[in-house]
């Protein structure tokens, strides 16, 4: 390509962002509405908008339907929609800023121990100390087994001098294995038919969804993905290469590990509210760089549109393709989300 | 079906009696409190099932699940639940049992709740929907002893309670009671067969350890089962275990996609179980899942267990 080509193709790629951002904010709403609409149980769609109304704003319609239709739609449907779409938001985010600062196309959230640390922290919660904080208990053991995790990848990447990118993948990915290790044999001394329940958690799941919950996931996407969307600049510089990022003043070092904390933060608080779902951080950091290009200042909020999308759309999928069962969303998403990828593969080459 | 009919007359001839509301019962370690009488129950799983329905609560009921999806469906137990829909063919979400309205369920660990599950007595409680859970599963989440036959009739004797149907209940508790220790009268104490539980699994068995319902049939019938003292409900162990107990009497439970044959023709065709005495011997005794698991038809697998083991013995 010319010089010209680039600069006529990196405009296009500008000009699509606005569109982009648009788009998938718009097609975010309609696809919450469609997961409130849809599941287990027929609702009719006057009830269910007559429902949200009624919550939102109290007297401003007479219930004519049951406590229970109330309940589907407001206390079980509505906070899962808005669970999935914060978790796909977040996993992609951390998806894409992991895949800057390792300059590694397959890094993902789940690559560097945190997610392991989560299953095994929400594995003693399960099988072995039961639920003795009650509806959180699985969530707060699953965020601290995460933050041990991250504390244990840290501490290795220390012992084992990882300033460069490869060798804090490394550290990761050996962590992740002993984590795992150790949550097997807590899988191995628990009772067998017990062990359904963590596979369930392992493959990711949104049933426990609930309002009361939902401050937590969003606070820290919030305040992750300002800080984030702040060092956009920052970002793209660590995707060319340490040592220009170093010329422009980062401390290269320094800057991954806070990019690293952060992204173990917040899919430390997402693994602990759904499992372990995956794909999502690997695959829609690149099929938003097809469509926007690579400035992180437009990757990251379109990441985090993407990803919410997907993400209630597989879970609509794993509530209706089995009703009244429902599919772990991790089969889902791997499913969908892989043979889509293979095609835009092919497509695009 | 003895017993069956056995229930049926009792119900014939029982007379209603109103009971006085609100009732408390133990489930596992809640005391769960109820106004009045569900009315709109729903039951998870096959015998769970069969003890609402031989307490004559079908008219109490909006459905049942976990039994289709797990082929546990027979004939006796189809023709029963003919008019019963099934809601879930595993286990229900909570959006299946809320659209149903559901007021109650009586499902177990692992039978159908699961601890961090969606399913759980404290995730249906804001919708209105008490849960009384199977007394054998308890041990899941609580420190219990061994599984007993006492978990079984606690369980139709709280369903009496809550469902206003005491005098049924303690009337059927009674005859089978009765039915039990007829069968077991002449079982001297120092005879007692060693029997192992083969649930299913190859290259290591999963069998029914201490808190698992066959321990206390087993026991009942007038044996022993070999894993007794091993401290879970369902679980695997090593064959190296089973072989050392050299078991008289091998008793299949039967469920799934492996037939009670295929069960037996892998332990008789494998040169590692040629000396235990139940090979040797041919002893061998099958009992449905749902026979196996708390619910009605225990007293008639305790009947078939007492027959194979008195075979055994000659």
């Amino acid at each position: 390509m010319s010089d010209q080509a680039i600069t006529a193709w990196m405009a296009s790629k500008r000009r699509v962002f606005p569109l982009a951002l648009i788009l998938s904010a718009l097609v975010l709403l309609v696809s919450v509405s469609a997961a409130v609409s849809v599941g287990a149980v027929t609702v009719p769609t006057r009830v269910v908008w007559g429902v949200i109304a009624d919550n939102l704003l109290p007297g401003i319609i007479t219930p004519d339907w049951s406590p229970g239709r109330d309940a589907i739609v407001w206390d079980l449907r509505l906070p899962r929609a808005l669970l999935a779409a914060m978790v796909g938001a977040g996993l992609a985010m951390v998806g894409a800023t992991l895949q800057a600062v390792t300059r590694n196309p397959l890094a993902d959230p789940h690559l560097l121990g945190i997610s392991s640390g989560g299953a095994f922290g929400a594995i003693v919660a399960l099988l072995h100390t039961g639920l003795i904080l009650g509806a959180l208990t699985v969530p707060f053991f699953a965020f601290l087994g995460a933050l041990v995790a991250t504390g244990l990848v840290l501490g290795v990447a220390r012992v084992a001098r990882a300033s460069s990118a490869d060798r804090l993948v490394l550290a990761g990915v050996a962590v992740s294995f002993i984590v795992m290790a150790a949550a097997n044999v807590m899988i191995f001394l628990g009772d067998p038919r017990a062990t359904q329940t963590v596979v369930f958690w392992m493959l990711g799941g949104l049933g426990l969804a609930q309002w009361s919950h939902l401050i937590y996931p969003l606070g820290v996407l919030l305040v992750c993905g300002a800080w984030f969307r702040w060092r956009a600049h920052d970002l793209d510089a660590m995707t060319v290469g340490d040592e220009t990022a170093a010329t422009l003043g980062i401390a290269v070092a320094r800057f991954r590990l806070e990019v690293f904390v952060a992204g173990a933060l917040v899919t430390g608080v997402m693994v602990a509210f759904s499992g372990v779902i995956g794909f999502v951080g690997l695959m829609i950091p690149h099929i938003v760089r097809m469509a926007v290009g690579g400035s992180y200042a437009r990757v990251l909020p379109v990441s985090a549109l993407f990803g919410a999308v997907f993400l209630v759309w597989c879970d609509i999928l794993a509530r209706t393709i089995r009703a009244p069962e429902e599919l772990p969303i991790g089969i889902v998403t791997g499913l969908i989300g892989g043979v889509f990828f293979v095609w835009l593969l092919g497509r695009r080459i | 079906m003895k017993y069956l009919t056995l229930a049926a007359c009792i119900m014939a001839t029982s007379p209603a009696v109103a009971q006085d509301y609100p009732v408390t019962v133990q489930s596992c370690d809640r005391a769960v409190t109820f106004d009045a009488a569900p009315q709109r129950a729903v039951s998870n799983d096959v015998a769970i099932t069969e003890m609402m329905l031989v307490l004559g609560l079908r008219d109490q009921m909006v459905g049942h699940t976990g039994i289709s999806g797990w082929s546990k469906v027979d004939e006796t137990l189809r023709a029963d639940i003919a008019a019963l829909p099934e809601l879930a063919p595993k286990s229900p979400t909570r959006e299946v049992l809320i659209g149903a309205d559901a007021d109650f369920l009586f499902a177990g660990w692992n039978y159908g709740l699961r601890v961090g599950s969606e399913l759980t007595p404290d995730t249906l409680a804001p919708y209105g929907i008490a849960v009384y859970e199977l007394t054998e599963s308890c041990a899941h989440i609580m420190e219990k002893g061994k599984a007993s036959l006492e978990d079984m009739y606690a369980d139709i004797l709280n369903l009496g309670r809550i469902f206003g149907v005491t005098e049924r209940a303690e009337a059927m508790v009674t005859a089978w009671r009765a039915e039990v220790a007829a069968l077991t009268a002449d079982v001297a104490a120092e005879d007692r067969p060693r029997v192992f539980v083969y649930d299913s699994g190859e290259d290591q068995p999963f069998t029914a350890g201490r808190y698992a319902m066959p321990t206390a049939l087993i026991e009942a019938a007038g044996g022993t089962n070999i894993m007794d003292t091993f401290e879970k409900s369902w679980a695997t162990v090593a064959w190296e275990e089973v072989i050392a107990q050299d078991p008289e009497v091998i008793l299949i439970v039967n469920y799934g996609d492996v037939t009670a044959a295929q069960k037996r023709d892998f332990m008789m065709n494998n040169p590692a179980f040629a000396d235990l005495q139940a090979v040797r011997e041919d002893n061998f005794v099958t009992l449905d899942y749902v026979e196996a698991v708390p619910g009605p038809r225990n007293i008639g697998a305790i009947a078939t267990l007492a027959a194979a083991f008195a075979d055994a013995r000659q």
